[in-house]
C-alpha cells in the first residue's frame, strides 16, 4: 500500500530540510554581511524562496503531478539525460555528506577534541543508510518524531528575555557592513532544501496539497529563524555577533539550569536531528535520481551513494574546507533549485503545444 | 531482514574503533575554577589556578598553582606539568585580574577565554585591587576556599546590585557595543577576609578609575533597570529632622530622554524613578502622615540627584560612558551622523542631567 | 464395525474415516487417562477423559437418559440435540480430545459437550494491578475469558472467531471483535496471520504474536498484551481487535501504537486531572528510564562541564574510590540491577521481597563502601529501575530496558554524541514499525492531534467523543453527549 503524504508531513519535512548547520552561524552571517537589524534581512529571503517554491508548484500544475523524471524522459534522448542526471545526484550526495561532515567536524570541536571525525561520520552514515532504505512515508514519519524533539528547544529562547534589550537593536537598517552578492547567497543558503520537493511529486496526491504545505514549510523555517535571529540581535550586538562562530552553540551555553550547564553540549546533540532529516533528503533525492539510471535493488543503490559520499567527504577535513565546498555546492543547488523547475515549465509547454498540435 | 543485521554488524565494529583520547573522566580531571592574571614589570603574566579537591584522602580542599608565561593556553601546558589531574577549564567560574594587567587591557588574555569552546560565557570577570594573586593564594581561615569566595561574594553582592555582575558575555557585549563601556567589580584583600571596593571602569578593556563601594548603587540607578538593592542614606547635613534613614528593596526604573539641542549640544535626560521600603529611620519625621513623608520623599530625591550628577560629573571627567547614555543618542541619531561622531571625546560635552525620584511604598512596622 | 479399515495413522490418508470405537480405542492406546464405558445389552460405548469432563453433567446428561431407558428408547433419545451425530473420525477424536464424551451406539457416534475442568478460580492480576476499578483478570481457560468480556460487552455485535493453532496443541485461538466498529481490514490481516501459522505447539499469547507480528526482529512489542478484561473491553470498543488464547491468561490487542503501552485502564477511573497526571508521569519516566544512567556515564566521562558547580565535588568525590571508568561502573550496577529484578520474579513472592531489600540496601551500600560504584550511580541507577516499573506493560517496560544498555554502552564510548545517534536510530527503527500494517507512532507520526487528548494525557470524558484513529473505524463517534 502506498500511503501518500500529508500535508503536515511534507510542511515539518521541508523545514527539516532547510533547517541545518545554516542555522549555527545565521546570526553571525547576518551581522556580517547585513550589519544592524540583520535578522530583517530573512523577510525578503523568505519571500524570494517562496517565490522560488510557486515556480515549482507551477511544474506540479503543468505536469498535473507527474514525476519530473518521468517528464524530462519523455522528452529528452537518455544521453544528454543521463550525464544531468549524474550531475545533480552527485551535488544532492555531497551537499548531503557534506552536511553531516560538518556537523561532525563540531561536534568535535566542543567535545571530541583528538577523536577522528570520521568514526563519528561514519557512525551518522549509517544511520542515514537506515533510515534512507525506508520509504519517503516512513522518512516523513520519522520526520516528525524528530521535529518535536526539536520544537521545543524554540522554548529556550525565553531565558534570554532577561538580557534581551531593544536598545542594543538600534534603530540602523542594514548598517555597517556592505552586502555583497557572495554574502547575500551565503546567507540564502539557509532557505536551501526545498527544492528537493520536486521529487515528492509522484509521493503525494490531491490531499498532500503539495506546494501549499511546501509553503507552510517555508514559513515554519523563516519564523524560527526570524525569531531565533531576532533574540540574537537584541542579546549580542551585531559587532559582537560579527565576532562569533557560532552563535547558536554561545547561545545554547549561556542556558545555565540548576542540574545541567553547558547546555550546549547536550542540546547540540538534539541537532542531529535534524541534520540526519537533511542529510537524509539529500541522499534520498540522490537515490530517486540514480534509480532512473541504475535500477538495482534500493538498498545496494543507496550504500553505492553513501560509500561513494563518504570517500568524498575525506577531502575536506577542516571547517573551513568544509564550508567553502558547501558554499560551492549551495550555488550548484540554487541554480538547480531555479533552472530545474524553469527548464521543466519550459518542457512541459512545449509538449503540450506538440500535443495540441498532434491533437488537431 | 538482513538489513537490520548488517547495521547491527556495523555498529559493533563501531564500537571497537571509538577512540578514549578524548575521555575527561572526573576523577582524573582538575577542574580550574578559578585563575588569576597579574602583569609583570617585564611585560610577562603570572599565571594562576586553584582547582577544588575532592580526595577525601587528601587534607586540603585545592591545588593552588602558579607559573609565569606569555599567555595563559602557555601557562596552562606549563602547570599541567605539576599535576597528576588533567587540567581543564570547562569549570571555569571567575577569572581575577590583578590591576596591573587590567590597565594594560584584559583584551588579549580575553580571547583565551573566549575561544576554548569548553568555557562558560557565564564565567565571572572580578578585578582585583592589588595583586590578583597573592589574593588567590591566601587562604581565608573563616570562609570556604578562595576562589569559591570570591565567586559566591560578588555574585551574592550582584544581586543586591550594588556591584554589577559582569561574566564574559556582559563584558565582551559592552566591549563590542560602541554605545556603552564594560564594567567590573573590583575587590580587594583586607587582612582576614575580601571586600568589595567598588566599581572598576574600563575603557574599551582597559581599567581607567573606580566608583568607591558607597556610590555603587547610585551607579546601577544610573545604568539601568532593577529590582532588589539596599541603600543607607545620611541626611544629617542637608535635613534638619532626620539623621539617617535605610532603604530596602529599591526597585529602580530608568528613563532617558535625548534631545538635539539646534547649537548641535546633546542633551541627555535621565529620570530614574525608586521605589523604596524604609527599613530605618532615625528623625523627627512621622511617616505614616502624608505630608511628612513626602518632605522626606523629597529630600532624600534631592540628596540622591545631587550624588548622581557628581558621579555623572566624575564619568564625564575621566571620560567613560559607563552608564550606556551613548546607546540613547545612538538611537536617537542616524546612523551616518553616529559613525561621524566620535562619542569618547564627545560624552564629556553632552549635558547629561539625571533627576532621582524616590517614592516610600511602605515603612513597616512602625508609624 | 470392520476391522480393514482401521490404519495405524488415520489422521494422515483418508479424510473422511467412518468413526469406529477399535479405531479410536487404537488411536489413544497406552492413555490410561481415557475412560471406556461399555454396556453391551444397550449396545453403547462411551470414551471420554475422566479428567476432563464434568462428572455431574456426564451423569445427568448421558448416564441418566440412556442407562435408565431400554434400548428402543435410545435412538430418541440421541436425537435430541446435545448429542451431535460425528461422521469423520479425526473430528471425533479431537472432540475426545477437547473434553467432550463420545458415544458409541450401534454403527453410529456422537459427541456430547460435557466438558468440565477444574481450572484456576477468577483472581486479581499478578502483572497489571490496579488501584481502582474491576479487580477480576482473565484466567488460562479461554471459555472463563470470553465470558468475562462478553459479561461486560453485552452486544450481539460482539464477534467471536474460533481458529486453531498448533498441530499436536491444536490449541484455540479466538479473535474478537465487535462488528461495525472495527476496521475489517484488520480483522482479515489477523485471522490470515494466525491461519498461515505452522507450528507444532503454542501455550501463550506472546508466543503467539511472536508469530504474527510485523517485525519479528524489533525489541518492540507489537501487540499489547493484558491480563483484564476492562481493558481488553475497552480496546474492542476503541474499535481494535482482540485475541485470545487458550490457555494463556493475557489477551492481545491489535493495532496498538507506542503511545499505548503508557496508558492503563484506571487513568480512567479517576478525575481526569490525577489521569493526565499520571500518564504524564510515565512518559517522563520513559525519558529516565532510557537517558538517565546513560546521562551519567557521558557526563562522568565526557562532559564534565555539564555537571553544575554545587554537584561538581559531591560526583568527583563519589567517583574519587572507584576503580573502574564509569562506562563499567554503570554497566555493573545495571546488571546487578537486573539480576535483583530477575531473582525477585522467579522467587516466591516472600523470599522475592527479601531479596529487594537485600539487594537494594545491602549490596548497594556495600558496592559503595567497597569503593566499587559511587553513591551517585546508585540513585541513578536505583532511579532508572524504578522509573521503568512505572509502565504499565510489562512487555513494554522489558524492552526500554534492554535498550537502556545499548544507550549506556553509546554513552560509554562517544559521550552525548552517542546517546543523540542512539535515540535516532531508536526513532528510525520504531518510525519503520508498524502493528497489522498501521504506523507504530500514531499518533504522533502521521500527526493526529485530536488523537493526543486521549493519549498523552486524559481529557474530561466529555471531549473524548472519537475512537481513536488508529482503529480506523467505520464508526468514529463512541460519545454522543453534548459538550
Amino acid at each position: 500500500m502506498q500511503e501518500k503524504l500529508s500535508p503536515f508531513h511534507v510542511a515539518i519535512l521541508v523545514y527539516m530540510i532547510q533547517s541545518g548547520i545554516v542555522m549555527y552561524r545565521l546570526p553571525q552571517m547576518l551581522a556580517e554581511h547585513f550589519g544592524t537589524n540583520g535578522w530583517l534581512a530573512i523577510i525578503p529571503m523568505f519571500l524570494l524562496a517562496s517565490a522560488n517554491i510557486l515556480l515549482i508548484g507551477a511544474v506540479y500544475r503543468l505536469g498535473n503531478g507527474v514525476s519530473i523524471l518521468v517528464i524530462l524522459e519523455q522528452s529528452i534522448p537518455r544521453f544528454i539525460l543521463y550525464p544531468f542526471y549524474l550531475i545533480m545526484s552527485c551535488v544532492w550526495a555531497m551537499i548531503g555528506c557534506l552536511i553531516s561532515k560538518h556537523y561532525v567536524l563540531i561536534f568535535q570541536m566542543v567535545a571530541f577534541p583528538t577523536t577522528n571525525p570520521m568514526i563519528f561520520k561514519i557512525a551518522l552514515d549509517v544511520l542515514i543508510f537506515l533510515l534512507m532504505t525506508k520509504s519517503i512515508y516512513n522518512i516523513s514519519k520519522a520526520t516528525t518524531v524528530f521535529f518535536w524533539m526539536l520544537m521545543w528547544m524554540v522554548l529556550l529562547l525565553f531565558f534570554f528575555y532577561k538580557d534581551f534589550h531593544w536598545s542594543r537593536l538600534t534603530p540602523f537598517i542594514f548598517q555597517g557592513s556592505t552586502l555583497t552578492i557572495d554574502g547575500f547567497f551565503n546567507v540564502y543558503s539557509a532557505f536551501a532544501g526545498y527544492s528537493l520537493c520536486l521529487f515528492l511529486f509522484p509521493y503525494s496526491d490531491k490531499k498532500t496539497k503539495l506546494i501549499k504545505a511546501v509553503l507552510a514549510g517555508n514559513l515554519i523555517t523563516a519564523i524560527v529563524y526570524i525569531y531565533f535571529c531576532f533574540i540574537a540581535f537584541g542579546f549580542y550586538y551585531y559587532e559582537q555577533l560579527k565576532t562569533l562562530q557560532f552563535p547558536l552553540l554561545n547561545l545554547l551555553a549561556y542556558i545555565q539550569l540548576p542540574f545541567v550547564q553547558a547546555t550546549e553540549n547536550l542540546l547540540y546533540g538534539f541537532f542531529m536531528f535534524s541534520i540526519i532529516i537533511t542529510a537524509v533528503m539529500y541522499f534520498w533525492s540522490a537515490k530517486e535520481i540514480s534509480k532512473r539510471m541504475f535500477p538495482i535493488s534500493d538498498r545496494l543503490l543507496s550504500a553505492i551513494i553513501l560509500v561513494a559520499a563518504l570517500g568524498f567527504s575525506f577531502i575536506p577535513d577542516v571547517i573551513s574546507e568544509v564550508d567553502q565546498w558547501l558554499s560551492y555546492l549551495g550555488y550548484a543547488e540554487l541554480a538547480l533549485s531555479l533552472g530545474l523547475p524553469l527548464g521543466l515549465i519550459v518542457l512541459l509547454l512545449i509538449v503540450r503545444k506538440r500535443g495540441a498540435a498532434l491533437n488537431e | 531482514m538482513s538489513k537490520d543485521r548488517v547495521t547491527i554488524g556495523l555498529l559493533v565494529l563501531l564500537i571497537f574503533l571509538a577512540g578514549c583520547g578524548d575521555q575527561r573522566i572526573l576523577e582524573r580531571t582538575g577542574f580550574i575554577q578559578s585563575t588569576s592574571y597579574d602583569l609583570l614589570p617585564n611585560g610577562r603574566v603570572k599565571f594562576s589556578i586553584s582547582l577544588p579537591k575532592a580526595d577525601p584522602e587528601i587534607k586540603v580542599s585545592r591545588e593552588f598553582l602558579t607559573t609565569v608565561a606569555l599567555s595563559g593556553k602557555e601557562a596552562r601546558i606549563k602547570l599541567a606539568r605539576e599535576t597528576n589531574l588533567m587540567l581543564v577549564s570547562g569549570q571555569l567560574r571567575t577569572t581575577l585580574f590583578g590591576l596591573s594587567i587590567a590597565r594594560a587591557g584584559l583584551w588579549d588574555h580575553m580571547d583565551t577565554l573566549l575561544r576554548d569552546p569548553t568555557i562558560s560565557e557565564q564565567a565571572k570577570i572580578v578585578i582585583v585591587n592589588g595583586d590578583a594573586h597573592e589574593l588567590l593564594q591566601k587562604n581565608y581561615k573563616e570562609y570556604p576556599r578562595t576562589g569559591q569566595y570570591v565567586d559566591r561574594l560578588v555574585e551574592k553582592e550582584a544581586t543586591g546590585h550594588t556591584i554589577p555582575l559582569t561574566t564574559l558575555y556582559s563584558f565582551t557585549r559592552d566591549y563590542h557595543d560602541d554605545g556603552i563601556e564594560p564594567v567590573a567589580p573590583i575587590v580587594k584583600d583586607a587582612g582576614q577576609n575580601i571586600v568589595v571596593d567598588g566599581v572598576a571602569l574600563f575603557h574599551g578593556s582597559s581599567y581607567v578609575d573606580k566608583i568607591k563601594a558607597d556610590d555603587s548603587l547610585i551607579f546601577a540607578f544610573l545604568r539601568g533597570n532593577f529590582k532588589h538593592g539596599e541603600i543607607s542614606v545620611d541626611l544629617t547635613k542637608d535635613t534638619k529632622e532626620s539623621k539617617t534613614a535605610m532603604l530596602s528593596s529599591l526597585a529602580s526604573k530608568r528613563k532617558v530622554d535625548v534631545r538635539h539641542e539646534t547649537n548641535g549640544r546633546t542633551t541627555v535626560n535621565m529620570q530614574v524613578s525608586v521605589k523604596v521600603s524604609v527599613m530605618e529611620y532615625v528623625g523627627k519625621f512621622r511617616l505614616s502622615n502624608d505630608a511628612q513623608r513626602h518632605t522626606l520623599e523629597q529630600q532624600i530625591s534631592e540628596i540622591m540627584t545631587n550624588r548622581a550628577a557628581r558621579l555623572i560629573k566624575f564619568l564625564q571627567e575621566k571620560k567613560i560612558d559607563s552608564i550606556g547614555a551613548g546607546i540613547y543618542v545612538r538611537n536617537s541619531m542616524s546612523y551616518r551622523a553616529w559613525k561621524k561622531l566620535n562619542w569618547y571625546e564627545e560624552f564629556p560635552n553632552v549635558n547629561l542631567q539625571c533627576k532621582v525620584k524616590v517614592k516610600i511604598k511602605d515603612y513597616g512596622f512602625l508609624r | 464395525m470392520t476391522n480393514t479399515d482401521v490404519q495405524p495413522q488415520p489422521s494422515s490418508s483418508d479424510n473422511q474415516v467412518k468413526p469406529s470405537l477399535e479405531h479410536t480405542l487404537s488411536e489413544f492406546q497406552d492413555c490410561i487417562d481415557l475412560i471406556h464405558r461399555s454396556y453391551p445389552e444397550l449396545h453403547i460405548d462411551l470414551l471420554f477423559f475422566g479428567h476432563q469432563v464434568d462428572h455431574d453433567r456426564l451423569y445427568q446428561d448421558i448416564m441418566n437418559p440412556l442407562l435408565s431407558g431400554e434400548t428402543e428408547a435410545i435412538p430418541t433419545i440421541l436425537k435430541q440435540s446435545r448429542f451431535i451425530r460425528v461422521r469423520d473420525s479425526k473430528e471425533l477424536i479431537i472432540g475426545i480430545l477437547s473434553g467432550k464424551a463420545a458415544i458409541f451406539f450401534l454403527q453410529d457416534a456422537f459427541l456430547v459437550d460435557v466438558f468440565g475442568v477444574n481450572s484456576r478460580a477468577i483472581s486479581q492480576s499478578e502483572t497489571e494491578t490496579v488501584i481502582t476499578g474491576p479487580h477480576d483478570a482473565f484466567t488460562e481457560q479461554a471459555g472463563t475469558n470470553l465470558s468475562l468480556i462478553r459479561q461486560r460487552i453485552k452486544s450481539s455485535h460482539l464477534k467471536v472467531i474460533k481458529l486453531s493453532v498448533g498441530e499436536i496443541t491444536k490449541t484455540d485461538v479466538y479473535v474478537l471483535y465487535i462488528k461495525d466498529i472495527a476496521n475489517m481490514d484488520y480483522v482479515n490481516k489477523a485471522i490470515e496471520r494466525i491461519k498461515f501459522i505452522e507450528v507444532d505447539a503454542l501455550f501463550d499469547t506472546n508466543m503467539l504474536l511472536q508469530y504474527i507480528d510485523d517485525a519479528p526482529y524489533s525489541v518492540f512489542p507489537q501487540f499489547l498484551t493484558s491480563e483484564r478484561p476492562d481493558a481488553i473491553g475497552s480496546k474492542l470498543i476503541a474499535g481494535r481487535i482482540v485475541g485470545i488464547v487458550d490457555g494463556s491468561p493475557s489477551a492481545f490487542s491489535a493495532p496498538t501504537s507506542f503511545f499505548e503501552y503508557f496508558s492503563s485502564s484506571d487513568d480512567y477511573y479517576q478525575r481526569w486531572m490525577l489521569g493526565s497526571a499520571s500518564r504524564l508521569l510515565r512518559f517522563i519516566a520513559l525519558i529516565i528510564t532510557l537517558s538517565f544512567t546513560a546521562l551519567y556515564v557521558s557526563i562522568t566521562t565526557y562532559h564534565y562541564e555539564m555537571i553544575p558547580e554545587n554537584l561538581l565535588l559531591t560526583l568527583t568525590e563519589s567517583r574519587s574510590r572507584v576503580p573502574f571508568p564509569p562506562l563499567y561502573e554503570a554497566l555493573f550496577m545495571e546488571t546487578t540491577i537486573e539480576l535483583l529484578r530477575e531473582a525477585g520474579a522467579r522467587l516466591p513472592t516472600k523470599i522475592g521481597q527479601t531479596i529487594g531489600i537485600v539487594g537494594g540496601i545491602v549490596i548497594g551500600q556495600a558496592a559503595v563502601q567497597a569503593g566499587l560504584t559511587s553513591n551517585i550511580l546508585i540513585i541513578t541507577v536505583a532511579a532508572s529501575a524504578i522509573a521503568s516499573f512505572v509502565t504499565p506493560a510489562y512487555v513494554m517496560s522489558a524492552s526500554i530496558r534492554l535498550l537502556r544498555f545499548g544507550l549506556i554502552l553509546l554513552a560509554g564510548i562517544w559521550g552525548n554524541f552517542g546517546l543523540a545517534a542512539g535515540v535516532t536510530a531508536i526513532v528510525i527503527h520504531m518510525s519503520g514499525l508498524t502493528s497489522l500494517g498501521s504506523s507504530y507512532l500514531t499518533p504522533v507520526a502521521p500527526l493526529k492531534l485530536k488523537d493526543w487528548k486521549d493519549v498523552f494525557i486524559v481529557a474530561p470524558f466529555k471531549f473524548l467523543t472519537e475512537r481513536p484513529s488508529q482503529s480506523r473505524s467505520p464508526n468514529k463517534v463512541k460519545n454522543k453527549m453534548k459538550k
